[in-house]
């Protein structure tokens, strides 16, 4: 067993502030930066799903019909999710599970308020954008947080995740990977 | 009889009749446990279930809304003096028995949406005149996410009932659920309703809410062409 980690609500602080300080949605429908594409494929490339062709979502309508395809990756968010369980076992064998429970609930909580105004801001500039769809976008980071959250807490060195929060935190939203191609918007 | 006093603060709590006092503590602490149950059992295993990415980060949202409020009731309860560990699961106070069956398919969350959180809307709705100004602004703030929630349960139940096959699966989860949902609103001679209603921390009896919730739910349901199994009694 590992040796255990500080109260885990202290060992959050610091995500704590970087989800303060992101961007969220900021740069939903800009073009794609070089270092963006790089993170992206850095991204693809950890999930370990092969080589994987970065695709821009136009707008907000174009990143729906991506989120709703039929031909989704099951692979892409089963090997996300037994990482986050991998990481949560960890976290658990780290910490007390009230106060990793408590911390982990108090942090989402936080950014998932954050990151809902962001998104809702976001989506008032563009228009037409259904609360549903904010709901979403919400969930998508606030759970990216999360995953962030338990890898730190297990001390796992949990490239996917992490990536993917700098994709967030530069404005960006991860779509998902359906076929060959990760959606960027 | 309704006795008339309005509790505006945490702090002016502390003067309250000790019976006020008492009550609001008990609904402070069920809503603390029962948003807690709800997000543990149904809503962040629905993540699993849910058929597309869409509907897996829209579930993640509902998802982290409960635990939310299970945070802001348990903070308010935490600011009366409430110990934390009552107002979290195992810990005194049972749960709804409808939390006593784990979820097995998406068909059966969006019926537990569809129909269980507008039960919740009708037991927040009845807080929202409560003399206890603290827990009738919590009541506010989570009414607008209540009401997307039951929402939610509507709009994936209409994509559902545009296939035989899905329509058939969501009825097969109504039937399931149906039967559970009437007795959320506790005994007709609730001794502690009475007393809820006595300092006008709450408005309705558990009767006349079940009976206003029983019309909802038939014409929820109604409009997406289920039905609703009759009730073995009235709860």
């Amino acid at each position: 067993m590992s040796a255990p980690l500080a109260h885990p609500a202290a060992a959050l602080a610091a995500l704590r502030g970087e989800v303060r300080a992101a961007s969220w949605f900021a740069a939903l429908g800009e073009p794609l930066t070089g270092g963006e594409l790089e993170e992206a494929q850095g991204y693809a490339g950890a999930l370990g799903l092969g080589d994987l062709d970065i695709l821009p979502a136009r707008d907000w309508a174009d990143a729906e019909r991506h989120l709703k395809s039929p031909d989704w990756s099951t692979a892409w968010w089963d090997g996300e999710d037994a990482l986050r369980r991998a990481c949560l076992a960890e976290a658990e064998e780290r910490h007390t599970e009230r106060a990793l429970w408590t911390a982990l609930t108090d942090l989402t909580t936080e950014a998932g308020d954050l990151v809902h105004g962001r998104a809702a801001t976001a989506a008032a500039r563009a228009g037409g954008v259904s609360a549903a769809t904010i709901h979403v976008a919400a969930g998508a980071a606030a759970h990216a947080v999360y995953q962030v959250a338990l890898a730190r807490l297990a001390g796992a060195a949990a490239l996917p995740f992490e990536t993917k929060l700098r994709l967030f935190a530069a404005g960006r939203w991860p779509l998902g990977v359906v076929g060959k191609t990760l959606a960027l918007f | 009889m309704t006795t008339l006093i309005v509790v505006k603060t945490v702090e002016e709590l502390k003067s309250a009749p000790e019976e006020f006092r008492e009550a609001v503590s008990k609904l402070v602490i069920s809503h603390a446990v029962n948003e807690l149950y709800g997000a543990q059992v149904f809503d962040e295993p629905a993540i699993a279930f849910a058929p597309t990415p869409y509907a897996k980060w829209l579930t993640c949202r509902v998802a982290m809304e409960e635990y939310g409020h299970h945070v802001r009731f348990k903070q308010l309860g935490v600011q009366m003096g409430i110990p934390e560990e009552r107002m979290v699961p195992g810990t005194g106070k049972r749960p709804l028995s409808i939390f006593e069956f784990p979820l097995k398919t998406w068909e059966e969350f969006v019926a537990i949406k569809l129909l269980a959180d507008l039960a919740e809307i009708l037991q927040v709705e009845d807080l929202l005149h409560c003399a206890f100004h603290p827990l009738r602004n919590l009541a506010r703030a989570t009414m607008p996410e209540e009401r997307f929630h039951a929402q939610f349960g509507e709009d994936f139940s209409a994509e559902l009932v545009k296939t035989e096959d899905g329509k058939a699966r969501l009825q097969a989860a109504v039937d399931a659920y149906w039967p559970y949902l009437p007795s959320f609103f506790g005994g007709s001679k609730s001794r502690n309703n009475e007393i809820f209603r006595k300092w006008n921390i709450k408005q309705r009896t558990n009767d006349e809410m079940r009976v206003d919730y029983i019309k909802r739910a038939t014409e929820v349901a109604t409009k997406y062409g289920l039905t609703l199994p009759a009730l073995q009694q009235a709860a």
